[in-house]
Parts: structure tokens; C-alpha cells; sequence
């Protein structure tokens, strides 16, 4: 059990991807296909976190003197989780903006009707 | 002495401002990218014999590595930028005309991005910031290639866009990996405690991270978006992205396999899928009839032929791939260059409606023809000792298995020899198509702003092929960089 709630994180990050990748690879719809990158960029921001965290862990500022460095979280992982949201966010931005133009030219979003070039 | 971080933070500061001018006024923002990267040229040209006595490590934040983010300005690096930011500079003035209407000051703000993201790749020393200028140099590719707006350029993008995602994903992932394993992103501070992991975890972070730079880098089987991408796209945009993006990406994955992991095993491998590219490409460019999708599709050749002689992993070997980073990016910048006018002449990209242009639009058909003929690796053009040495380098290993990958190599290289020598007789002896000459202005050469940086890139073709050491003095240090890996910890850690 104990061995399950220390890994629990890294199955649920892995989980997402994994769930994320089905749904961009077999999804047809191209809306849905965003959702699936959307979901592997959720999984990967929660992997990021799990790998700094500690249980029960407090955020790393000397709010009190009598905190100690071994029970603060690294604060590396989430600096970086944040750099990584903005930069989802613009690429799933540009993707929808990308699936308006598609729709304005084909009047559909089924990616099995958009083959003018070869997939 | 001025320090690499401007490299970056001028491109990228004036993207931005390129936007606020394009309010201001329609005609500024279309010099802001060539002043920008004349700039870059300057300044790399004054640091690089510097870099290339010891690596210039640039601090962040007053902490010295592994402890900020830090630049490393090494001989590769700074080469590298040299190379980006004079043909960025050329694509740059050639756009000043090509883009002269449509996108506008959008256009140029991204070009800018993607030359800023570029630039970063190459001269990072943090794994993670290599990341963000990975996406930078991504996004503003996959919005170029969508950038006019029209059916093939959106749904290319669109496809560029899903794979690229998923790539960066999976980077990502490798990243978290590493940093797990050793509480560091400085790319210096993992080389040098690699060893002290188990192999198992080295080979699942090394693949989630090579196969999500492999993306970009368009190594087989990983480069469907390619073609469709880099023949949507408008020609400069083309150019830029065979030309530098793709270098990146195998920039990238050179760095990580090579100075990071230090991975002697898997590099059989590497060249392996190395030729494996190259043949892929080289055969399904021999059978296209659009002149772009042929290009693109002869990218992925001549990364094919990069990847492999990385994969060589000797000195020498790894000096030709260098060469040929170089030339492929002068060559196929100026292919896409000097077919950009062509096809706006002619208004039509099939191989067929060229024909005959060797008459209408000399300047434009000899350039082509120069670079052609440098990427089939005839002399006296800079294809040639890159070729030559990438060749020499495979015999020198003296093992079959080399002997037998290169001669399939040169197979590669007489479908690209065939299928070049075709359209350059099209240019030439063939008589244009029923129905041409009838739009008024067709039979014009393409305006000045477009003809000197394809006259400057043809004059660089030819002045390096007829003298090669003026770029191999270089390459020495540029290839002990990449491989290396003691001497770049000791520069980068100063230990």
C-alpha cells in the first residue's frame, strides 16, 4: 500500500499522457485531437511537480525559523511547470486558432475529410 | 566585449517591437529583420575567435553554473550562429520584396522569433532553456507555415502543429526524467554524473528526449509533416525552415546524445536511421512533379546523410556533418530563394511549368542550377569536400559494415543526382509549357531585392567549394566541442 501512495502521482502523470496520446491518435475529430495534446500537456505538468515534491512538504520561503530545508518542496520543478503551462497554452491557442481557419476553408473539422495534401 | 546573451535578446526584443512599429507605419517593420540580424552577424563574427579559444560561458543571475541558467558560446555554437544569422539576413532582404503584401508586420515579428529561438538553441547550456527555445523556434514555424492563410498553408500547419505538440511532450517528459535522476538541468552538470546512474534510466530519458527533438530534426520515421509543411509555406519561410530549423533540431539531438549521455553504443544505430532518412528521402523526392515537395522531400535526404555521418562518431566524420549543415543550409536556402520568383511567374509549382525559365529569368536558373549541382556534391561547389569528407571518413573506419551503409549512401546520392539533372534540363533545353507567356510581366527576372541574396549565397557556394579551408579551419574545434565531453565539462563547471 505504502509502495502505492508513493508512486501514485507518476501513474496518475503517466495515466493522463497515455490517455491524452490514445485520443490524438485515434480521435478523427480535430477539436478532440487538441484535447488529447491538451491532456499529455496536463500529465506532463503533473509529472514535473511529482518529481519535486515531498509529502507533506511546505512551500520553500523561511516563513518560520523553525522550518527546516528537508521539509520545503523544490521549488525548481514548479518554475519550470509554470514555463511550461504558458507555453501550452500558446500552442493550444494557435491550435484552435489553427482548427477556426481549417473550419473556414473545408467547413468541416474531421480530419478524415481534410486530405487535399497527402497525411 | 560584448556578451553572447545580446545574440538573443536583440532578435527577440525587436520581434515584439515589430509589432508596435506595424501600427505605427506599413513599410517599417519589413527592415526590422534584416537590421536585426545584420546585427546578430556583426557581433557573432566578433566573438567567435574568442569562442573558439575557449567557450564563452555567460552568467544569469550573478551564480555561476550549474547553479542559473547559463549561455555557452562555444566554437560549434557560435558557428552555428554565424551561419543563422547571415542567412537569416539574406532570407531577411529577400522578403523585403516576397512579402511585400499579406501578412505584414505579423510576419516579420515571427521570423524574428523563429531566428531568436534558433539562435538560443544553439548556445544554450540549460537543458530546460533549450526547451523554451525549442517551442519559441516551433511555434513561430508552425504559425509561418499557416501564415498567409490559404488551404494547404493551414492544414500543413495544423499537421506540423499535432506532431510538433507531441514531440515537445515528450521532451518534456525526458527533461523531468533527468531532472529527477540528478536535481540539475545545467547540460555540463548531468554529463558529468551520467555514469552514476543506472543505464536503464540513461536509456528511457535519452529516448524520450531524442525522439522529441528528432521531430524537428525530421529524422525518419519521424518527418511526416515535412513535406507538406516546408511546400505550404510561403518560399522564404521554405528556405528558413530547410535551412535552420532543421539544424536545430539535429543540433539538438547531437548535443544531447553526444556531449550529455556520451552514448558510444547507440550510435551504429544512429547511423542506421541516418541512412535510412537519407534513402526515404531521396526516393520519394526522384518521384514528384511539384518542384517544393521535391525540395522538401531532399531535406530530408541530406539530414539523412547529417544524422549519419553524426553517427560515424569519429572526428572526421563529424566535421563532414558539419560541413554539410553548412552547405546544405547555403543550398537549400538559395534552391527555395531562386524557385520562389519561378513559381510566382510561372503561378504553378509543378516541375513541368519550369520549363523553359533558363531563357526568361537567367540569373534566377543559374543560381538554382549552382545549387543543385553543390547538392549532388559536384566540384567545385561547397557540396563537394563535404561529401568528400563524410565519404572519406566512412572508408577510415575501415569496417564493412560502414563500407557497406556508405556505398548505399552514394546510391542516394545518384537518385539525387538524377532527378536534379532532370529539372535543370527543364530550365534549360526544354520549351515552355502551351499556354505561358500569355500573363504580361512573366517573362521578367525577379527584382533586385530578391536577386542579391540569392548572387550572395551563389557566390558563397562557389568561393567555399573552390576553397574549402576557409570553413574547415573551423570545423576541428567545432567538432571537439560536440564531442568532447571532458573538456566541456571542465569549461562549462570550471573544475
Amino acid at each position: 500500500m505504502s509502495l502505492m501512495e508513493s508512486y501514485i502521482h507518476y501513474l496518475g502523470s503517466f495515466g493522463l499522457i497515455l490517455i491524452g496520446l490514445y485520443v490524438v491518435l485515434v480521435k478523427s475529430n480535430l477539436v478532440k485531437v487538441i484535447i488529447g495534446i491538451s491532456l499529455i500537456d496536463t500529465g506532463v505538468n503533473l509529472f514535473l511537480i511529482s518529481v519535486g515534491y515531498i509529502r507533506m512538504g511546505t512551500a520553500p520561503i523561511f516563513s518560520r525559523t523553525a522550518i527546516a530545508p528537508e521539509e520545503m518542496v523544490d521549488p525548481v520543478p514548479q518554475a519550470l511547470v509554470l514555463t511550461a503551462i504558458v507555453i501550452g497554452v500558446s500552442v493550444l491557442g494557435l491550435a484552435l486558432s489553427v482548427a477556426i481557419r481549417l473550419y473556414g476553408h473545408y467547413g468541416t473539422l474531421d480530419l478524415r475529410k481534410i486530405r487535399d495534401l497527402k497525411w | 566585449m560584448v556578451s553572447p546573451i545580446i545574440l538573443i535578446a536583440v532578435p527577440l526584443g525587436l520581434a515584439f517591437l515589430t509589432t508596435l512599429l506595424g501600427l505605427l507605419s506599413e513599410k517599417l517593420p519589413k527592415y526590422v529583420p534584416a537590421v536585426a540580424m545584420a546585427f546578430n552577424l556583426v557581433v557573432s563574427i566578433r566573438l567567435l575567435p574568442r569562442a573558439l579559444q575557449s567557450p564563452i560561458v555567460a552568467r544569469t543571475a550573478g551564480l555561476s553554473p550549474p547553479f542559473s541558467i547559463h549561455l555557452v558560446a562555444g566554437p560549434l555554437g557560435m558557428m552555428l550562429s554565424v551561419l543563422i544569422s547571415l542567412v537569416g539576413l539574406l532570407i531577411a532582404i529577400y522578403a523585403i520584396g516576397y512579402m511585400g503584401k499579406g501578412p505584414g508586420s505579423r510576419y516579420h515579428a515571427l521570423y524574428l522569433l523563429l531566428l531568436a529561438g534558433a539562435t538560443g538553441v544553439v548556445l544554450t547550456g540549460d537543458l530546460f532553456n533549450l526547451f523554451v527555445f525549442f517551442e519559441i523556434l516551433c511555434i513561430s514555424s508552425y504559425a509561418l507555415v499557416g501564415c498567409r492563410g490559404d488551404k494547404p498553408g493551414i492544414e500543413s500547419a495544423a499537421k506540423y502543429l499535432i506532431q510538433g505538440a507531441i514531440g515537445s511532450s515528450l521532451a518534456l517528459v525526458g527533461i523531468g526524467f533527468l531532472y529527477g535522476l540528478f536535481g540539475t538541468l545545467s547540460m555540463a552538470d548531468i554529463a558529468s554524473n551520467i555514469a552514476s546512474v543506472s543505464p536503464m534510466a540513461v536509456f528511457i530519458s535519452m529516448a524520450l528526449l531524442v525522439t522529441g527533438f528528432g521531430v524537428e530534426g525530421a529524422i525518419f520515421p519521424l518527418n511526416a509533416w515535412l513535406p507538406d509543411a516546408h511546400s505550404s509555406a510561403p518560399s522564404s519561410i521554405s528556405a528558413i525552415l530547410s535551412g535552420i530549423a532543421i539544424k536545430a533540431g539535429i543540433y539538438a539531438v547531437a548535443r544531447i546524445v553526444f556531449t550529455v549521455y556520451g552514448a558510444e553504443a547507440i550510435l551504429v544505430f544512429v547511423a542506421v536511421v541516418g541512412l535510412l532518412t537519407l534513402l526515404v528521402g531521396e526516393m520519394s523526392a526522384f518521384s514528384q512533379s511539384n518542384i517544393k515537395r521535391l525540395l522538401a522531400y531532399s531535406s530530408i535526404g541530406q539530414v539523412g546523410l547529417i544524422v549519419f555521418a553524426l553517427g560515424l562518431a569519429s572526428v572526421r566524420g563529424v566535421e563532414g556533418a558539419l560541413f554539410l549543415v553548412v552547405s546544405h543550409a547555403l543550398a537549400k536556402a538559395l534552391l527555395f530563394l531562386s524557385t520562389g520568383y519561378m513559381i510566382y511567374r510561372a503561378g504553378s509549382m509543378e516541375i513541368s511549368s519550369l520549363h523553359g525559365m533558363g531563357r526568361k529569368m537567367p540569373v534566377s536558373s543559374v543560381c538554382f542550377t549552382i545549387a543543385a549541382f553543390s547538392l549532388i556534391g559536384l566540384p567545385p561547389f561547397i557540396g563537394f569536400p563535404g561529401k568528400f569528407m563524410i565519404i572519406s571518413a566512412a572508408l577510415a573506419k575501415a569496417d564493412t559494415l560502414f563500407t557497406v551503409l556508405i556505398a548505399i549512401g552514394l546510391l542516394g546520392t545518384v537518385v539525387e543526382g538524377a532527378y536534379f539533372f532532370r529539372i535543370v534540363q527543364g530550365l534549360y533545353f526544354k520549351e515552355a509549357p502551351e499556354g505561358a507567356g500569355t500573363n504580361p510581366g512573366e517573362d521578367v527576372e525577379a527584382p533586385l531585392s530578391a536577386l542579391v541574396p540569392i548572387c550572395v549565397l551563389a557566390v558563397a557556394i562557389v568561393a567555399v567549394g573552390v576553397c574549402p579551408c576557409v570553413l574547415t579551419r573551423y570545423l576541428g574545434a567545432a567538432a571537439a566541442d560536440l564531442l568532447d565531453k571532458a573538456a566541456y565539462i571542465r569549461h562549462v563547471l570550471g573544475v
